[in-house]
Order: C-alpha cells, then structure tokens, then sequence
C-alpha cells in the first residue's frame, strides 16, 4: 500500500464514516437517553428503527403519500408506538416484582414482536429499497467521493442531534429528565411525574429512531433484519461513555470512522467484527468510555 | 503498655481533591468496646470503610495485632478474623435467615475442592443454629431475610458477622433505626460479647445513649481529624466535642 | 413481629436449591420425577425417529439452561455469550470425532474442558466489569466468536458448514438418534446431578452470596472475583458438553445457530422457566424447546409468539412459571 492510496482511503474512509458515523450518532442518543433516565439498556432500537423504517415504506409506496408528510408522520407513530410500549407494558413489567432484567428481557420481546410482524405482513419478506428524498449525485471532497444525499443526510443528523441537545439543556421536559436520570425518588420529590416523563423519553427515542430509519433507509437494503444495526448504536454509545449523551455522539461518528477505514484498509469481512472488537477493547481498556464519568465505587 | 488489636496511623483519605480524613490516628485495645463517634459527614465511614479495606487509603497504616493490613483485598478480612456490618444492611435478602448466617461461616469451612463442594459440614451448621439462637432469630430460620422486619434484620447482620467467629468486630450504626427497646437488647448483646467471649468491638455510631452506655473508650472524628478521646466522661464534658455537635445530641445523653 | 407471623411464612427451601420443598417428601414432586424418569427409559421403544431427535434436542437444551442458570441464576452474572462456548463445544467434538477419530466419550469431556477453558479466560478479563457493562462484553464476545466460526474456513468450514462424522466408542458407531438418545440422556442427568451438587454446596452459596450483594460477600471473606470466574467457567464448561451432546446425534453444523439468537434462547428458557431454580431451568427448556421447534416450519409466528411470551411473562409472571405456579398454590391452600 502506497502513502498516496492510504491517504486517500484515510479520506474516503473519514468522509464516509462521518456521513454514517451521524446515523449511529443518532442510534447511540436514542439508546442512551433511555439508558441515563431508567437504566434499562434498550435491545429493540434497532427494530424500533427497522419498524419506523417500514412504516415509512408503506405510506410511501403503498399509499402514495407525499414524502412531507410521511416523514412527519413516521417520527409521530414511533414516538407514540414507543411511549406506549412504555406505558402500557414497561410499567407493568416494573411494578411486578421480578429482578431489574425482566425490563431488558420486554425490551428483548418487543425486538421479537415487531420482527415477527414485519415479517409476516409479507412486507418484509424481500429486500426492498427506500426512495431517496433527492436524487443523489457524487460529489468529491478533496479526494473522497461522497453523494448529495449523504450531505443531506449528515446536516439533518447534525440538526436533529442539536435540537435535542437544546431540548435537553434548555426546556423544562428536558429539565426532568435529567433529574429523573440523577435520582427518580428525588425527582418525584420535587414533583416530577415519573410515568410522563419515562414515557416521553420513550417517546423521545422512538422518534430519533425514526429520524435514523429516514436517513439510513435510502442507503441500505430494507429486510426485517435490519435491526441488526442496533450493535453499531450500542458499540457507539460504549465508545463514548454509556451513559453520556455527547459520548453517543462522538462515539457515534468514531464508530462509523472506524467501520469504514477497517473496510478500506482491511478487508470488507472484516467490517462486521470491527464493532464487536471496539466494544469488547473499550470495555476492557476504559469501560466508562470516553465521557464517562467515573466507574463508580459503591458507597457502602 | 496496652495491647492493641487494631492500630490505624495517619491514616489520610482523599478523594480527588476533598481530604475526606486528615491524618487519623487510633488504636483499639484488645477486649474493648470502641466507638467512633462525630457529626455527619465527619469521615467515620471512611475511616470505617479503609479499616474494613473496602476503601484505599491514599497514606497511613493500618495494623491488625501487628499484621499490616494496609493494602489487602476485603475478602481477606475475614479469615484474618475482622467482621463487620453495614450501615444500609447488606443481607443476602433472596436468601433465608439460615442461609445468610451459614454464609458467614463459609470461611471457616476449609479450602480444598471436597470442602468446597460439601453441602453442609455439621460443625459450621451447628455454629449457626447457636448464632441464631442467641440472636433470638430461631424462629425465623427458613424466613427471607428480606421478608424480615428491620429490627431483625440488623439482627441479623449481626448474627452473620459473628459467624465468623471474629477477635474483631467492626458496627456500622448497629442502633439506627431501632426501637429502645431493641436497643436495650443490643446494649447487652454487645456487652456480653465483649466481656463474656473478649471479641473487641469498633463501632460507628450516632445513638449516643447506646455509645455512652457500652463503650471503654470514644474517639471523637469531626471534618475528617481527632478532635477528642477519651472515656465517655471525658469526651461527654470535651468542650470542642459539645461545640462540633452543638449540644444537642451531647445534652440529651 | 411475631412468632406466629414466622410460623406462617413460606418455609423457604434452606439447603435444597429453590423449586423443591424442604418439607419432607414432596409427593408431587416424587411423582412427576417417577413419571418422567418412566418415559425417559420408555421412549426410544415407544415413538419415532423425529420424537427421539426432539427428545435429544430438549435434553441439549436443558443441559444449555443448566449453565446458563449457574452463572446468571445462581450468581447473577449476565454472562451472555453462551451460544459461543455451544459452538466451541460442537466444533471441537466434531473435530475430534471428525479429525482424529476419538471416542465420543474423550472428545465430550474434551469439548467441555476446552470451551471451560476459555470460560475462564473470558470472565478473568470480562468479569471485572458489572451488570450492563458485563452484558455488552459477552455479547460483543459471542458474536465475534460467531464471526470467527463464519471466517476460519480451514478449522470450522466457514460459511459451508461442517459435515460431523458418526460418533464412535471403539466398533460401536452413532447412526441414528435412538443410538445417541442414551448417551445424551446419561450426559444430561449427569450435569443436573452436577448442578445440584453444586448449589447444595459452599460453592453453591458463595454464588448466591456474591448475587446479592459482592459487598456482603467480599465481607464474608468470600473471594468474589474468584466465584465468578469458576461460575462463568462452569456455564462455559456446560455449553461446551452441551455442544458434545448435539455433536453426537447432528451430522451437520453451520454458524447461524451459534449467535446471539441461540444465547436469547437459552436466556428466555431460564427466565421464563424461573430465574435462580433448577426447576425453572429444566421446566423452561423443555417448555420453549418445545415451543421453539413447533414453531420453526413459521419462522415469523414463531417470532411473534416469543416475543409475545416474553412480554406476557415479564409482566404477569416475573419469577417465572415455576414460582407463578407455586404462589397460585399457595394463595389457593391459604383459601
């Protein structure tokens, strides 16, 4: 390997990563955000994200609805989807006395469901491609060749993630969270109503689920398994501190970098262990990642 | 010269940059009742935490009838015969009464494969049975500890603690949260091991009617440095004492 | 509280592993297992081919579960890279067997040594992690162990598969699945005896001391760390027979059963069975063994309905069937 290809598959490599790296991003925030405010590591965002996916088809293809109003549609039925399931079964799961696992384990059973269902509506039965939203056309960033979509994909990656920061930081809802996140008991103490909020952080990660369904469909092949990149979002959120939100952004894009040049410089096999590797390196090298905070002792 | 089981030497803890303990000496005389008392936030359960070595300290010493203890694991407290409770009771709380004293037993249970997999060696059983019954916990034998009321429960910790058949014995606020009555109850369990079975006894604790009643010997923590030792009389008219709790817990004892 | 209050609280199961009385003789109990332990022996003459194959399927399965229950039920280390160790099992006896032409016994104990072997490597680095962090570590662990079945074409066949040769004790030859339903029955019992041995034991309560509180434990002189890694290293060791086990009567293996999907699996098996019973391990295996191959021929009902059990279960029956049976008992008995 000569330094000129390696400087260009260094680019390429950055370019592509960052584009997808943003989509992870996204994944990884959905999955933290429910993480930081009810320590339950969410294993269905990836069908959450294959659902919104195909809810999304459907109103497209199958009903002929114009794209402005499907993508606002889409996000609406995940957040609601999602902050029902919250609702409706989570709480249940709570209440009833089994060991913290058992909301893992529904998480796990809606991961089922909902692939099981795709799967049997027929629709999911063949690998099917998602519209792009703008026809997409290369474009060259020093040596790199991306596309106008993948642009358009990273600037709304980028938007969606600053909205949420804002709403995070600044909004009252974003507030309770927050403080729902440090200490529920205190929290409700001060007269944050827990159910609504876990349901809108639901919600929540529903709807940028569905956002990453938007961006990501055009770019991959539709199946039922999709979901399965929901390990690229837990290996981001990993990377970047498990339980912090700007940790799933870095580790998101660090991700989606590192997939890419081990791709390029490795060998196309290899692309799916990368995530693995990084995850298991973290973990053993520096579990808190890199904005964790510290691992905490226990206060005995 | 006294005979000291546990000597701690300047012993300094901090924690990124707050000195949670400043340079603590103390040493507990062999079959004595110890207590470690001062306001919250005082740095006890540091002190507490090191000498059970669940914490590390950042300097000092900690010696153990003149074994230095400084840098081992926790689990090797145990076997060196140091037992001790927790302030937020830490029970096997799945597991039954029996269950959760058996285990404290299991250090003494011997370390080869065979003892390892033997079910239930019938001195260690027997020990059990005798815990329970001096900890009026009988009864409750099959119970979850869990499903125990909190006055038993802390009984329960205590009962688990002496399994091990401990020459020490480390009390995380062994009265908080009880009744007078238990308390009463624990003044002369305490009591009687100390004097009956010389099990040297440190504790923690805030129930100052308990502390003044039982104890040979009090230092007095506050903002993580001695301010005062003594014997209850001495430490009960220390003025800097009186000022560190102003006066109220002091006034009432 | 009273005395009476203790009088009538649930006798707990004291030295006996939860799921069976302390009371005496359980006369249920001894029933079911008289009841089972008759059609175990009647089977291979009573039904066919595919029933036997069924039967040793369910057997592998509760040998999976067993595992899987020491190192998650009994110490409460979710440990989720079982699937891993299976196919590390299978591999090695059907190379073994393949390669070298071993007796199935040698290459059985060769599969569980070898996948406990790596057990203990694992869980020395991953166990110093907790709950969630421990979780994401096996899991990325198991699936990069499925990447590796997928890619080492030379040892596993990769992506073709590997054809596994008859099993073989001297002349004696495993054709057929009523030929390997004895050795797979023999094995079984002899890893539930084990498992029981286990949890009536010192090593059995250090497990359950270090599941509900490492901090009580360590104060107990119990040497935590060391607990989990022989308990991950036990589940490890149990996979790996497990493997041995579906080696002896499966001709064929490819890496697509050998992942996440599989180690779920299991996990469902020992949650909804009862999470920390033996019972609970054995019942749920046979029970979604069952249900898992009735439903293979509709891949995606099969989805469904899992995912729907999964959900009912966590809601309605937290601890599983066992104990939802056992409290509906026993609120009935109380009237």
């Amino acid at each position: 390997m000569t330094l000129e290809v390696a400087l260009l598959f260094l680019q390429q490599g950055i370019a592509s990563g960052l584009v997808v790296g943003s989509v992870y991003a996204l994944l990884a925030l959905a999955i933290v955000v429910i993480f930081k405010t009810s320590e339950v590591p969410n294993f269905s965002q990836g069908e959450m994200v294959m659902a919104a996916g195909y809810i999304a088809l459907y109103l497209l293809v199958f009903r002929n609805l114009p794209l402005w109003v499907v993508m606002p549609a889409t996000i609406l039925a995940a957040f609601a989807g999602a902050a029902l399931f919250r609702r409706l079964i989570l709480n249940q799961v709570a209440r009833a006395n089994g060991s913290p696992v058992n909301l893992v384990i529904a998480t796990l059973g809606l991961s089922y469901v909902l692939r099981g269902f795709v799967r049997q509506t027929g629709f999911g039965d063949t690998p099917r491609s998602f519209p792009p939203v703008i026809e997409p056309q290369s474009i060259m960033i020093g040596q790199a060749s991306v596309t106008t979509l993948d642009l358009v994909i990273l600037a709304t990656a980028v938007v969606v993630m600053a909205a949420f920061f804002w709403m995070f930081k600044y909004t009252k809802v974003g507030r309770a969270m927050r403080a729902v996140g440090m200490n529920p008991k205190a929290a409700q103490l001060v007269g944050v109503d827990l159910t609504r909020i876990h349901m809108i952080v639901w919600g929540l990660s529903g709807a940028i689920s569905a956002v990453a369904a938007l961006l990501i469909s055009p770019k991959v092949l539709m199946t039922a398994d999709m979901g399965s990149i929901v390990t690229l979002g837990f290996a981001a959120a990993i990377v970047g501190g498990f339980t912090s939100l700007p940790g799933a952004v870095v580790g998101g894009f660090l991700i989606g970098i590192i997939e890419n040049l081990v791709g390029l410089f490795v060998t196309s096999r290899a692309i799916v262990l990368a995530p693995f590797l990084a995850i298991m390196l973290v973990l053993v090298i520096r579990p808190q990642g890199l904005f964790g905070g510290r691992v905490e002792i226990k206060k005995v | 010269m006294a005979d000291h089981l546990l000597q701690v030497h300047d012993l300094t803890v901090k924690f990124g940059g707050l000195t949670a303990v400043n340079r603590f000496d103390i040493s507990v005389e062999r079959g004595t009742i110890h207590a470690l008392i001062g306001p919250n936030g005082a740095g006890k359960s540091t002190t507490f935490n090191c000498i059970s070595r669940f914490y590390q300290p950042t300097t000092g010493t900690i010696l153990l009838d003149g074994t230095d203890v400084t840098t081992m694991p926790a689990s090797a407290m145990a076997r060196l015969g140091v037992a001790r409770t927790f302030q937020n009771l830490e029970l096997f709380g799945e597991l039954t009464v029996f269950e959760n004293v058996m285990i404290g037993a299991h250090v003494h249970a011997g370390r080869t494969w065979r003892d390892a997999l033997s079910a239930r060696p019938p001195e260690v059983a027997e020990h059990a049975e005798h815990l329970l019954e001096r900890t009026g916990l009988t009864a409750y034998r099959h119970t979850r500890a869990r499903n125990l009321d909190f006055g038993h429960q802390k009984l329960l910790e205590l009962a688990r603690a002496l399994a091990i058949r401990p020459r020490l014995l480390l009390l995380d606020e062994p009265a908080a949260g009880l009744r007078n009555r238990e308390i009463a109850a624990l003044d002369a369990l305490l009591t009687d091991l100390c004097r009956r079975e010389g099990i040297t006894i440190l504790l923690v604790e805030h129930v100052m009617q308990l502390v003044m009643a039982i104890s040979d010997r009090i230092t007095v923590l506050n903002f993580g440095t001695k301010i005062a030792e003594g014997t209850p009389e001495d430490v009960r008219n220390d003025p800097a004492v009186i000022e560190a709790y102003l006066g109220q817990e002091m006034a009432h004892a | 509280m009273s005395d009476k209050t203790a009088a009538m609280a649930p006798r707990s199961e004291a030295s006996l592993p939860a799921g069976w009385s302390a009371r005496g003789i359980p006369f249920v109990q001894i029933a079911l297992l008289a009841l089972a332990a008759a059609a175990l022996v009647i089977l291979p003459f009573a039904v066919t081919g595919y029933v036997l194959y069924i039967a040793n399927l369910l057997l592998v399965f509760v040998v999976l579960c067993l595992g899987l229950h020491l190192v998650i039920g009994e110490t409460g280390q979710f440990a989720l890279a079982h699937a891993a160790f299976y196919g590390i099992g299978i591999y090695t006896s059907g190379l073994a067997g393949n390669a070298f032409g071993w007796p199935f016994p040698l290459s059985m104990l060769l599969a569980g040594l070898i996948a406990g072997a790596v057990g203990v490597v694992i869980g020395a680095v991953a166990l110093r992690m907790r709950d969630i962090y421990l979780a994401l570590a096996t899991f990325a662990f198991g699936e990069a162990m499925q990447w590796v079945f997928l890619n080492w074409d030379r040892v596993t066949g990769g992506p073709n598969g590997l054809r596994i040769s008859p099993a073989r004790l001297g002349a004696f030859e495993i054709l057929s699945d009523k030929q390997a339903y004895p050795v797979v029955v023999v094995m079984a019992l002899l890893m539930l005896v084990l498992t029981i041995i286990i949890s009536r034991s010192r090593l059995g309560r250090a497990f359950r001391a270090v599941r509900e509180s490492e901090v009580a434990a360590m104060a107990m002189g119990v040497p935590v760390r060391r607990a989990k890694i022989v308990a991950f290293g036990l589940s490890a060791f149990y996979a790996g027979v497990a493997g041995s086990m579906f080696a002896t009567f499966s001709t064929y293996i490819h890496p697509d059963s050998l992942g996440f999907q599989t180690t779920i699996l299991v996990l469902t098996m020992v949650v909804v069975g009862g999470l920390g019973s033996i019972a609970g391990a054995v019942g749920g295996a046979i029970a979604f063994g069952l249900i898992s191959e009735v439903l293979r021929q509709t891949p995606s009902y099969q989805e469904i309905i899992y995912g729907l059990i999964l959900i009912v279960f966590m809601m309605y029956a937290p601890r599983g069937v066992f104990a939802f049976i056992r409290d509906r008992m026993g609120r009935a008995a109380r009237g």
